[in-house]
């Protein structure tokens, strides 16, 4: 199977996008920033109906659209706890906003929106895969940059807070990091699916290891060895990428779960 | 040196004490003492730059308040942590190090040691590597004092550390903090509602009653009883 261009590009599409995510899923998870992503990979589907309509790739308009979700997300939010009212305004508003797009677009209508809702690994480009890699060197660099203060400001925020750290400007940050990456997973598992890339593979590191780097190691592990063993399953049976990624991301959360509470008792 | 010269505390222009002065040398202990409400939490606030003075001079170490926060640690009454179910006590002083500077989290091997020896200092060895979420409350005070200590304070900010401890978690604190004095060189400000367990330890006090600030070398009337459990 390995000999199509259309399984080669997916591979690759897959390693970068569950690397990517592997890494952010471990910060949105200390965060607690699971509305973010989830309200972000909903508008995600306002982005891309915008840039089809107007004739652009749906990557474009998803980026153009998160981006400015995320940055009135974070000029509205306060400090990382009571952002959520900020982002709920955002996202019906950007969700509306869609509904009126998809008003607008009712040519190739099924397609199209079901690609964003759910995705289609199989049609990635050579041009898309381009694409993700400069974005995730660009996510990559910024976390580099701020990991240290994001972290602290994430773990200890009452102290991040007296330090005077500018609390605001890493929340919009993030936000920013998130829009990136929802708009890359969109091409993956989609618009509604996207949490199983974003919050399971932090979530399962969290339950298996203590460590900031092993953390971050077994979180890209995780997400990487699903969407690579989804793609055979998919392959071989015949069946969507994204229902295979989320099926065995989440047997793998159910078994890490159950394994800690085993070793509580 | 911390350096008051008639400091009005207060919230958003609202004054809630009057004018006082205050100088506290440096490398001394010092117990804040009034009722609830009457502006302790706020001169810590104030200190930190976190609040702006109402009116007057306050000067930490020769600068204005939130300008030398690198050097001023702070261990608040009530505070939110946020960590994975496995995150040790450990990783909770190592990625706090320096947490308001750019980069990765790192801890090389002179500031791991250093981690080490403060967990050691405050008895907090044992549990280092335990999930944090599953410490006792005395426990986790232990770790924060460890954990403030990381980054080498001049001074060191206690906002009621002993409240909700039960009379074992707050003697193995006040003997952390006993070790603490004898072995590093920093200003410690301590607000506690059980300054009389403490008392022996402390170079004077700050007593906020009413709208008044006044400083007392000797506070014989801790000893006399009168501010025990206020």
């Amino acid at each position: 199977m390995w000999a199509y261009d259309f399984m080669q590009n997916a591979v690759l599409a897959g390693i970068i996008v569950a690397t990517i995510c592997g890494v952010v899923s471990v910060f949105v998870v200390i965060r607690r920033s699971a509305f973010a992503a989830h309200a972000l990979s909903h508008m995600s589907l306002t982005g891309a109906t915008l840039g089809m309509l107007l004739g652009f790739s749906a990557i474009s308009g998803q980026l153009f659209v998160n981006l400015i979700a995320a940055l009135t997300m974070g000029f509205l939010g306060d400090k990382i706890k009571k952002n959520d009212l900020a982002i709920g305004v955002v996202l019906t508003f950007v969700l509306g906003l869609g509904a009126y797009f998809l008003f607008l677009f009712q040519n190739n209508y099924s397609g199209g929106v079901l690609n964003i809702l759910f995705g289609n690994i199989l049609a990635v480009s050579k041009e898309q895969i381009y694409l993700l890699t400069g974005l995730s060197i660009g996510i990559l660099l910024i976390l580099t940059i701020c990991a240290r203060p994001l972290l602290f400001a994430s773990i200890d925020p009452t102290l991040a807070e007296a330090k005077n750290l500018p609390i605001r400007f890493l929340s919009i940050v993030f936000f920013c990091i998130i829009a990136v990456t929802v708009s890359m997973a969109c091409q993956i598992v989609g618009a509604l699916l996207i949490f199983v890339l974003l919050i399971i593979p932090g979530a399962i590191a969290g339950l298996w290891c203590d460590g900031f780097y092993k953390t971050i190691l077994v979180s890209v592990l995780v997400a990487n060895i699903s969407v690579f063993i989804s793609l055979c399953i998919a392959y071989q049976f015949n069946l969507p990428t994204s229902f295979c990624i989320t099926t065995l991301m989440s047997l793998i959360y159910a078994i890490s779960h159950i394994k800690n509470q085993v070793l509580k008792l | 040196m911390i350096e008051c010269r008639n400091l009005v505390l207060g919230y958003k222009h609202k004054p809630i004490s009057k004018p006082f002065n205050l100088t506290l040398p440096n490398n001394k202990w010092f117990g804040i003492i009034g009722e609830n409400g009457c502006g302790k939490s706020t001169f810590m606030k104030t200190i930190l730059g976190n609040l702006k003075p109402v009116a007057g001079e306050l000067q930490i170490f020769g600068k204005k308040p939130g300008n030398s926060n690198n050097s001023i640690a702070y261990i608040p009454q009530e505070r939110e942590i946020n960590t994975s179910e496995y995150t040790s006590g450990l990783t909770l002083i190592e990625l706090s190090y320096n947490g308001w500077h750019f980069g990765i989290p790192f801890l090389n091997s002179n500031t791991k040691k250093k981690a080490l020896d403060l967990l050691d200092l405050v008895g907090a060895t044992k549990y280092m590597h335990r999930p944090f979420t599953t410490l006792s409350g005395g426990q986790k005070k232990r770790i924060y004092l460890a954990q403030a200590l990381i980054n080498q304070p001049k001074l060191l900010l206690l906002d009621e550390p002993l409240a909700d401890l039960d009379p074992e978690a707050k003697q193995h604190f006040i003997e952390a903090l006993n070790k603490i004095h004898k072995q590093h060189e920093l200003t410690l400000l301590i607000i506690s509602h059980d300054m009389h367990q403490i008392a022996m330890d402390l170079d004077g006090y700050i007593h906020f009653k009413h709208t008044q600030v006044h400083f007392c070398q000797e506070l014989p009337c801790i000893r006399e009883g009168a501010y025990v459990g206020i």
